[in-house]
């Protein structure tokens, strides 16, 4: 794609950049800032006005708009494919577990991840029901199914070819495929693979603390002589934004085999000792010595 | 979005040290970097340089072909809005499990970055061990390739370190500003 408009800008406390074949026409950039506006109204965590905000004051009824039902089916399956580790109820799991507004530090029973959904919360369509104060974060997808509104809306204006990048989580559309860096975890200026991009979404997650919080890099596994490694940073490939998005944290949760039995989508995760696994399909190189 | 082609039993785990996959590498400057090259240029006070004593300084670029509006103390190139040299600074992030640092270093001349390094900086010692482990790990199995040695249209990555990255770069420019 010949770039013929750029269009930058800082939303969600992110870098966003929309590159597009013809420039972006000033009404569409208005409906862009608008949506964001919309989305983050919506689903902030940190802004007192809310609706989640609401939520997590006194619980209640939340009706969200159409796309709140995709959101909340993605959110179902994972969880049940996770056996309960990714929720959109983060918050109250780790109040469950003790670090609750008192840090009693005590937990109220043991770890019991997959109660905590039923007990807490009906998401049926768009609409969601809490019962009694609940924080819903939709952390883990939301900013991807945000790209995927931004790339409806660019589509509907009547633009073929696009890149929409939210610092890292990307949907293309077009007929020329990019190359994409995967960036080193742990250094910005370099890249351990590249994988081609057309005509889908790419997300990545990565983390250093989550693989080493759990004590358990370089151990060894007594029954298998093996280094027990945990993921480090993961990438996916996927027909949407939201489903990329959301993968790519599961990976830090379940395996791959499992995702994939519900999933269509490719992947790479690095693992703490150094190793990488990937999906056979993807298109794209990993650097090797 | 139903099963992929490939069934669970191919997903393939392979320590990467084969040479299969490797991708022709041709140049090209990735990093124009963080919009250090920009922003109004400010008519430095001060000409670049420590040791300001042997620098003529204050001394208004001497044979400027009178482009007439530079007053006074214009430095040598007077639209030039950084100073020229090697900057280090540190960047904070924030991860899942606490803040981390990075180091960034950048070399500066004529407003254009023409070397970035950067150098992981745990704070948390389990973390610092751990990630040397890594870095090693990756040197000897998974190459980091530098990003300008790369041709890529984009980079998909951790916004962690690249919120410490940012954070690093926007102290350097206000610490070179002239």
């Amino acid at each position: 794609m010949a770039v013929g408009g750029s269009f930058i800008f800082e939303a969600i406390g992110t870098r966003w950049q929309i590159d597009t074949a013809v420039a972006l026409e000033p009404e569409v950039r208005a409906a862009i800032a608008g949506l964001i506006e919309d989305y983050d109204a919506l689903y902030s965590r940190f802004r007192p006005d809310s609706a989640v905000a609401a939520l997590a004051a006194g619980g209640g009824r939340l009706a969200l708009p159409a796309h709140g039902a995709a959101l909340g089916r993605l959110y179902q399956k994972l969880y049940r494919l996770t056996n309960g580790s990714m929720s959109p109820l983060v918050g109250s799991v780790l109040e469950h577990q003790g670090y609750d507004a008192l840090y009693s530090f005590t937990p109220k029973g043991p770890p019991a991840p997959a109660r905590v959904w039923d007990e807490a919360l009906d998401w049926e369509g768009p609409v969601v029901t809490a019962h009694g104060p609940v924080t819903l974060d939709v952390g883990a997808a939301g900013k991807g199914q945000l790209v995927d509104l931004v790339g409806g809306l660019l589509t509907d204006a009547g633009h073929t070819e696009f890149l929409v990048d939210a610092s890292g989580d990307m949907l293309h559309t077009g007929a020329t495929a990019l190359t994409v860096g995967l960036e080193h975890p742990y250094d910005p200026a370099r890249a351990i693979g590249t994988v081609q991009l057309h005509g889908r979404a790419l997300c990545a997650s990565a983390s250093n603390r989550r693989a080493w919080g759990d004590g358990l890099h370089h151990v060894i596994d007594a029954r298998t002589g093996t280094s027990v490694s945990t993921v480090v940073a993961t990438w996916v490939l996927a027909a949407d934004t939201m489903t990329a998005d959301a993968l790519a944290t599961a990976l830090f949760l379940a395996e791959p085999e499992v995702l994939a039995a519900e999933f269509a989508f490719d992947f790479v995760q690095v693992f703490s000792d150094g190793h990488a696994r990937f999906s056979p399909t993807l298109n794209g190189a990993l650097f090797t010595p | 979005m139903k099963d992929l082609e490939a069934g669970p039993a191919d997903t393939r785990t392979r320590s990467i040290t084969g040479k299969r996959m490797l991708h022709a590498l041709a140049a090209a400057s990735l990093l124009g970097v963080a919009g250090c090259a920009g922003t109004a240029p400010s008519p430095g006070s001060e000409p670049a340089g420590e040791g300001a004593s042997s620098a003529p300084a204050s001394s208004a670029a001497p044979e400027a072909p009178a482009s007439a509006e530079p007053t006074e103390a214009a430095p040598a190139a007077s639209d030039q809005a950084y100073e020229d040299g090697d900057f280090t600074q540190v960047g904070s992030y924030v991860s899942p499990g606490g803040t981390e640092e990075i180091g960034v270093t950048l070399t500066l001349e004529k407003d254009v970055v023409t070397a970035v390094t950067t150098e992981p900086m745990p704070s948390n010692p389990t973390a610092k061990l751990y990630q040397e482990r890594f870095s090693g790990g990756i040197q000897e199995e998974i190459v980091g390739k530098k990003l300008d040695e790369l041709k890529v249209d984009k980079v998909a990555g951790s916004s962690l370190t690249s919120g410490g990255f940012a954070e690093a770069t926007d102290r350097i420019k206000s610490e070179a500003k002239l």
